[in-house]
């Protein structure tokens, strides 16, 4: 018999989109929502609704571009 | 009709090591040739970078904010371009300044302050620099797996998910 799916994990931040103020000059915060490879996690994980995760694109893009964040990490 | 700039300069270290305030006026200097009424100006960081750029492995930055008729971007930005100094540079409109920011870039032009000299290249960074932390602060441990610090939390959930 095949093995269940694992449970989603926990989401976040469940309470950004009350605070949507992201900057890609605050690379510390931005880095929780990356993997260790620096990818964006999905909006599954850091629990975003979609203006908020298109906000966490943007400033994980700039960040980016002024090597601030890798973009492989 | 003016629309307030913001933007972000990284500077070669070299220039940054030599004068400060030559390097600052590099980009200022820039800006006000093209007819931008600079409102701040001010050193952000000085940083290793998470990829070379032009060979250089650290750089300084330089935040301003400006106001600039949006006719006459295109050739502030072939200047930039065209700048060996600059390494990169990032120009977002902002609605207005943000507040502190006029008081720290007043606090750069006194007299007494100090930039410090920027490390070598292959300087390390500061510890603090890059380390993932989780929300109540802990830092996440580095060598851990990716996603660790969240699938841990599952780990406590009740056992016999598995058949």
């Amino acid at each position: 018999m095949g093995s269940m799916r694992r449970p989603a994990a926990p989401p976040i931040s469940g309470k950004f989109c009350d605070d949507p103020v992201l900057d890609y000059k605050d690379t510390d915060n931005l880095r929780r929502f990356l993997t260790a490879h620096g990818q964006i996690l999905s909006r599954k994980r850091t629990g975003y609704c979609t203006q908020c995760q298109k906000q966490l694109k943007q400033a994980v893009k700039r960040a980016r571009h002024l090597a601030l964040l890798p973009f492989v990490g | 009709m003016a629309q307030t700039y913001e933007g972000m300069f990284l500077l070669d270290n070299q220039v940054v090591r030599e004068d400060w305030k030559k390097a600052k006026s590099i980009v200022t200097d820039l800006l006000k040739k093209h007819g931008a009424k600079l409102l701040c100006a001010r050193r952000w960081d000085e940083r290793r970078l998470a990829y070379t750029i032009r060979r250089h492995r650290r750089a300084t930055y330089c935040l301003a904010y400006y106001e600039f008729p949006p006719a006459g971007i295109a050739a502030l930005i072939r200047d930039l371009e065209l700048n060996e100094s600059v390494l990169r540079y990032l120009v977002l409109a902002r609605d207005s300044v943000p507040a502190g920011e006029l008081e720290l870039a007043a606090a750069e032009d006194a007299a007494d302050f100090t930039v410090p000299a920027p490390p070598p290249d292959d300087a390390p960074d500061s510890p603090s620099h890059g380390v993932r932390r989780r929300e109540d602060g802990t830092e996440v441990d580095p060598d851990a797996p990716e996603g660790a610090d969240l699938d841990g939390k599952l780990e406590a959930a009740p056992s016999g998910m598995e058949t």
